[in-house]
């Protein structure tokens, strides 16, 4: 089982919240498991971490809809943050509006980081492939 | 010496004779002279007394010298006019009158010549020959024929020209009645002889543009005019003109023919067309312009310019436009144009303004044609409109499917996920945790449907029926059932509306826009102040709007104002889940034919602008 020190979810939606921490307590062995309900959340804690030289996720699980700051906007701003460690950030939607995977396809390309779109609902399979090193 | 004496004394006596006259032998010398003779014809010649006559007058023919020749053997033939040219080379004119010369016992010795200074009367005779001639030659070529009767003998007199137009023989004698006969029966002899007997009986001259029938059988215009003459106060006859007009009136007829078809055409056109002089000022209109400008004639428009028409920023346009067409010389074709008339009437014309050219090929004016095109760009307006919303609504509802899609797939993948989650789950507790779970989103799922049911309801206007509702009394309720809310947060609501102010809308949808916007105000507070929510509004004859403006949190618009309706497309319980109210809000103010604009700065507060539209 794989180790990580710490992994967040993004999400405005308990019930994806749960399912997420549940699959992940199955296939990980993770310090702490965090969860935002909006991106502006989620993002204004990250950069606080970085600032500081804190611990930042080295997994993310990312919502698209939400209210706020979206999944897009989310991504944007932390893609300009001059994080070194490649993330991995795994967009979990129930979208399937092809838009929605154009933008994926834009952000992919424009950073270091790894991103992977995948569409509601997950499995246990999905997951593990969700939590390899990126 | 008798004789000599005789002869001296006679020659004394011819001497002192007052007229020009000499005497010449046969062998044509001159023998005597009256000295008016040798002072008027000697003094060039230096000739005198026994000199040849022909010394005297070099030119003298010899048709002249046989006439002379006849004298002498006595047959005195009549003699013409001789020109003289005399020594201050002006040219003179004589008649030569002779007889013959006898002697005492009857023997013809030469010829007695006479001579008369005619030169006054041959110029008038060439004067009046030449004027004669010029005035045939005028009568032919204006085709204008004299006439004269007289009264007293009854006779008629026509010139050529005059029998030329009546198509007759020079020969052909007119009387009064047989001139009269040639005039068309009708108008135009009942009008000569009319014209002819208040000659007779008033004096009255006349100018009459008639018909006649030559005696070939041809009808002819002509202009006939007849004046009396009088002799010592009494009439005795008239003279008058006789003019062939009749191409004239035919031309006449033929422009009058266009000019009617030209001007049948122009006033029935579905155009206005308008003709203008180098100041910009109409000269011709057709009936469209003058119904366009509401004139009941031609006439009231003749003359005006632009000024007079139209609104000053309009006249001005048009002039500098006219002035432009005519100095450039370049026509505009098909040009859109706005104009604003007096009464700030605005009409669109699409325009053509044409120069009109002189025969140098400069502008003296120019013709205006314009079509009003206002009814045309009303329809396109109208057209655009309807594209627009159309698409408006296309894009509404490609979002609304997408909702719909996105909410009910969120839903249902939570539902897969609850139910794999149980089917392997053994702790009893965790089967317990994850079947309440299963339980919110099926409430959830209902919620959602009933919101989506909620949104298709506004858009297809079901139970859209405006009403006037009391704004005043409308808050104060909204206030009531917001009561617990406003009290716990120690908000303050205010308004400037008066007791009975009212406004057209969905009373429903009213109560929402207000509960939506008080409570959106009330949950982003700003943690350093307590909430003081103020609505006023500011009525309008078409549109009336609402401001609603919080001391909130305030949005960054330019990051997410494209969110604030439309954005947060699931729809969820949960308590921070303003995605919904907003949507609906939005919904249903554009569903009232009105919209909604916001104002925010972060850390000082939102401003929402309801437009409700008062109209339909």
């Amino acid at each position: 089982m794989r180790k990580f020190k710490f992994i967040s979810i993004i999400d405005d939606d308990p019930i994806t919240i749960f399912g997420i921490k549940k699959l992940l307590s199955c296939v990980v062995d993770c310090d702490s498991i965090e969860a935002y309900k909006d991106g502006k959340i989620a993002f204004d804690t990250f950069r606080k971490k970085f600032e500081h030289d804190e611990d930042i996720p080295e997994v993310i699980f990312l919502d698209i809809n939400m209210p706020i700051m979206d999944g897009w906007q989310f991504l944007e701003e932390f893609i300009k943050l001059p994080i070194k460690k490649r993330i991995r950030i795994n967009i979990v939607t129930s979208s399937i509006d092809p838009f929605d995977k154009e933008k994926w396809s834009y952000f992919k390309d424009s950073t270091h980081h790894v991103i992977t779109y995948n569409n509601k609902p997950i499995n246990r399979e999905e997951i593990a492939e969700m939590t390899k090193e990126a | 010496m008798l004789k000599d004496l005789k002869i001296q004394s006679t020659s004394y006596l011819i001497k002192q004779l007052p007229t020009l006259t000499v005497f010449v032998d046969t062998d044509f010398n001159i023998i005597h002279a009256s000295d008016n003779w040798l002072f008027t014809f000697g003094e060039k010649s230096t000739s005198t007394i026994g000199d040849s006559l022909f010394s005297v007058f070099s030119e003298l023919n010899s048709k002249w010298k046989k006439v002379l020749m006849g004298c002498f053997e006595g047959k005195c033939s009549p003699i013409g006019i001789q020109k003289y040219t005399d020594i201050s080379n002006q040219v003179k004119w004589y008649k030569w009158s002779n007889t013959c010369w006898y002697d005492e016992n009857e023997n013809i010795i030469g010829a007695i010549i006479q001579m008369n200074d005619v030169t006054d009367a041959v110029e008038n005779e060439r004067e009046l020959r030449k004027t004669k001639v010029q005035l045939k030659q005028h009568s032919e070529i204006s085709k204008t024929g004299r006439w004269e009767y007289d009264i007293e003998k009854d006779e008629i007199t026509w010139c050529d020209t005059t029998k030329a137009i009546h198509e007759v023989p020079s020969s052909f004698v007119p009387r009064l009645d047989t001139s009269i006969q040639f005039y068309k029966e009708g108008y135009s002899r009942n009008a000569i002889s009319m014209a002819v007997f208040e000659g007779q009986e008033k004096g009255r001259a006349w100018s009459l543009k008639l018909q006649i029938i030559t005696a070939t059988g041809k009808e002819k215009w002509v202009l006939a005019t007849g004046k009396p003459y009088y002799e010592k106060g009494k009439l005795i006859g008239f003279t008058g003109t006789f003019q062939d007009i009749d191409e004239q009136v035919l031309a006449n007829n033929e422009i009058k023919k266009s000019e009617k078809l030209l001007r049948t055409l122009i006033d029935n056109l579905p155009l206005n067309v308008y003709v203008k002089d180098i100041n910009s000022k109409k000269i011709l209109v057709n009936k469209a312009e003058c119904i366009y400008l509401g004139a009941k004639n031609e006439s009231e428009l003749i003359g005006k310019d632009n000024f007079d028409i139209y609104d000053i920023e309009t006249a001005k346009k048009f002039t500098e436009q006219d002035m432009k067409v005519m100095s450039d010389l370049v026509p505009i074709l098909g040009e859109e144009m706005v104009s604003i008339d007096k009464k700030g009437v605005e009409t669109t014309f699409l325009t053509s303004k044409i120069p009109l050219l002189d025969e140098r090929g400069r502008a003296n004016g120019l013709i205006g044609i314009s079509v009003d095109i206002t009814s045309i760009k009303q329809k396109e307006k109208e057209l655009r409109n309807l594209i627009d919303v159309t698409s408006l609504q296309n894009k509404k509802i490609i979002n609304f499917a997408h909702i719909v899609s996105h909410n009910l797939r969120s839903h249902s993948a939570n539902f897969s996920m609850l139910l794999d989650f149980l089917r392997h789950e053994n702790d009893e507790d965790e089967k317990q945790k994850i079947l309440g779970m299963l339980n919110n989103a099926s409430g959830n799922l209902l919620e959602t449907i009933e919101n989506l049911n909620e949104v298709l309801a506004i858009n297809t206007n079901i139970n859209v029926e405006k009403k006037v509702i009391n704004l005043f009394e409308k808050l104060k309720s909204v206030e009531k059932n917001l009561a617990n809310v406003i009290f716990e947060n120690q908000a303050q609501i205010e308004s400037d509306f008066h007791l009975d102010q009212t406004i057209k809308t969905v009373p429903a949808y009213l109560e929402s826009i207000l509960m939506n916007f008080i409570t959106n105000g009330i949950k982003y507070k700003h943690p350093e102040r307590k909430p003081v929510i103020s609505l006023s509004l500011e009525k309008g004859k078409l549109v009336s709007i609402l401001t609603i403006k919080d001391n909130g949190l305030g949005i960054d618009l330019m990051k997410y104002g494209n969110k604030l309706f439309g954005m947060y497309k699931t729809f969820h319980a949960h308590e921070n889940a303003r995605g919904m109210g907003l949507y609906i809000t939005k919904n249903q103010v554009e569903a009232m034919g009105g919209k909604i604009e916001v104002e925010s700065n972060v850390g000082v507060g939102t401003t929402f602008k309801i437009f409700f539209n008062e109209e339909i």
